[in-house]
């Protein structure tokens, strides 16, 4: 079941994205506070951290399609959010025994994920000159916004995180008997 | 374990190699987006489309009971702004039949101001910002080319920067960089030439839109219209842009800099009329007369 709903679901965060500035908060853009809905991410890192075991890497390959598909659909800039998505789930894939797992250290994995892939982004994006703020201006005005926002979306979805377990319990079980 | 190390780093860097790559790709000057790309847009666009109507239907309704607070006062002085328009309509009227009139006689059937418009609705929105990029639902198989002028109600938005077949991307004003100038008019209310400028960019800091102007003695004063002239042979006449918002003097001192104000919500629109101008593009136009003549 995994296997059609995960894809799925992702695919229905893409699109959410792209509406999303359409019902968030709009004082807060007169505010000068930039928020980047990563819930893309927020959802993959969860993927990592419940549904994949130490040798399987399901969620890096996602990472890679879906970033792709919002590189290709959002910015006309191919590559940058396919590599720092994959780059930053494949860290946190192979942190999270480090520390043991409940919804604090999830958000503090998903705090540390959507800065690394954020600040990459940004890092490009200055390069290729797509755009020209100063960092102290982009910690103020997007990093930290951006934070808050996918922090409390983590507190929306980390109930999902039973059925990940479920489901990748159901694809051990699957692949050792076949 | 140093082997695994070693080809962990090494699938990482080829990782940083392609993604250079592609950079490097998608920066080149592109007329057309592949195959690939035309086929994901619209495939993902059909889902959009879906998850938009209901969440526009929420949005609006939420907006609806804002605005309805204000209903009793905008009715009055919507009431009486009507008894007005009744006279502006009857000149108006008067002016487009010999306007046409006139037209006809000097043999003129196409201006650069006619266009036909093409209803689309906007389905999303770029949620990285650096992009100033919204998606709409019309693309090629209903007429959309690129660099074609997008409008709303309340005046320009941007244009089209490309288009797959069932979809296309906008890039909205303040996305403009030099490369994508509009030239356009200053409507002088004191005086009966037109000012004539480009519009050259967007400035972050104060919200507008840089405009050039061409002459530096004339005195721009704040208020004024800036409307698209149609020189630029790519949009046509007339666009509603903005309004004049304070005029500066230029880097060197030998030109003026104003800035514009756009008239349209960059921020929130979901009905856009895509604009096709009519009159034919300058290299056509020379065919044409070259095979006049002969």
């Amino acid at each position: 079941m995994a296997r059609i709903y995960l894809p799925l679901f992702l695919l229905l965060l893409l699109v959410i994205e792209g509406v999303a500035l359409d019902f968030l908060p709009q004082r807060i853009f007169s505010e000068q506070w930039i928020i980047i809905p990563h819930w893309l991410l927020v959802f993959l890192l969860m993927i990592a951290v419940f549904y994949d075991f130490e040798n399987t890497y399901f969620s890096v390959l996602y990472a890679i399609i879906f970033g792709m598909l919002i590189d290709i659909v959002y910015t006309n800039v191919l590559g940058v959010y396919m590599f720092s998505y994959a780059l930053v789930v494949y860290i946190i894939h192979g942190m999270k025994k480090l520390l043991h797992l409940n919804l604090f250290v999830v958000l503090l994995y998903t705090v540390i994920g959507i800065s690394l892939a954020d600040f990459f982004i940004f890092t490009v994006y200055l390069f290729i000159g797509a755009d020209s703020i100063s960092w102290e201006a982009y910690a103020s005005t997007r990093l930290l916004p951006t934070l808050i926002a996918n922090g409390l979306f983590l507190f929306l979805i980390y109930p999902i995180n039973r059925k990940l377990i479920q489901w990748s319990i159901e694809r051990d079980e699957k692949a050792k008997s076949s | 374990m140093s082997f695994f190390r070693r080809k962990r780093l090494f699938i990482i860097l080829v990782g940083f190699i392609i993604l250079v790559g592609l950079i490097g790709f998608s920066l080149r000057d592109r007329d057309e987006l592949s195959t690939f790309e035309q086929f994901l847009h619209d495939t993902v666009g059909w889902v959009q489309n879906t998850i938009q109507v209901p969440v526009q239907f929420t949005t609006s309704l939420i907006a609806n009971i804002e605005e309805m607070r204000n209903v009793y006062d905008e009715n009055q002085i919507l009431k009486a702004r009507l008894s007005q328009y009744k006279n502006v309509l009857y000149e108006v009227q008067e002016l487009r039949q010999e306007n046409e009139e006139l037209q006809t006689t000097l043999n003129k059937t196409e201006s650069i101001t006619d266009f036909e418009p093409i209803q689309a609705s906007v389905i999303a929105r770029s949620p990285e910002q650096w992009f100033k990029m919204v998606k709409i639902n019309k693309g090629k198989q209903h007429g959309v080319e690129p660099n074609m002028a997008v409008i709303t109600g309340d005046g320009m938005i941007g244009k089209i920067q490309s288009r797959s077949q069932f979809t296309s991307t906008v890039l909205l004003l303040n996305g403009f960089d030099r490369s994508n100038r509009i030239s356009v008019n200053i409507d002088l209310t004191d005086d009966e030439e037109d000012m004539t400028g480009f519009i050259v960019g967007y400035d972050e800091d104060e919200e507008a839109l840089l405009l050039e102007l061409n002459q530096s003695q004339t005195d721009v004063s704040e208020g004024e219209l800036v409307f698209s002239s149609g020189m630029g042979g790519v949009f046509p006449k007339g666009l509603k842009i903005g309004t004049i918002k304070e005029v500066t003097p230029g880097k060197y001192g030998l030109t003026q800099v104003a800035y514009v104000e756009p008239s349209a919500d960059l921020y929130n629109m979901n009905h856009v009329i895509v604009v096709d101008r009519s009159a034919a593009m300058p290299e056509d136009n020379g065919n044409t007369q070259a095979g006049e003549e002969e």
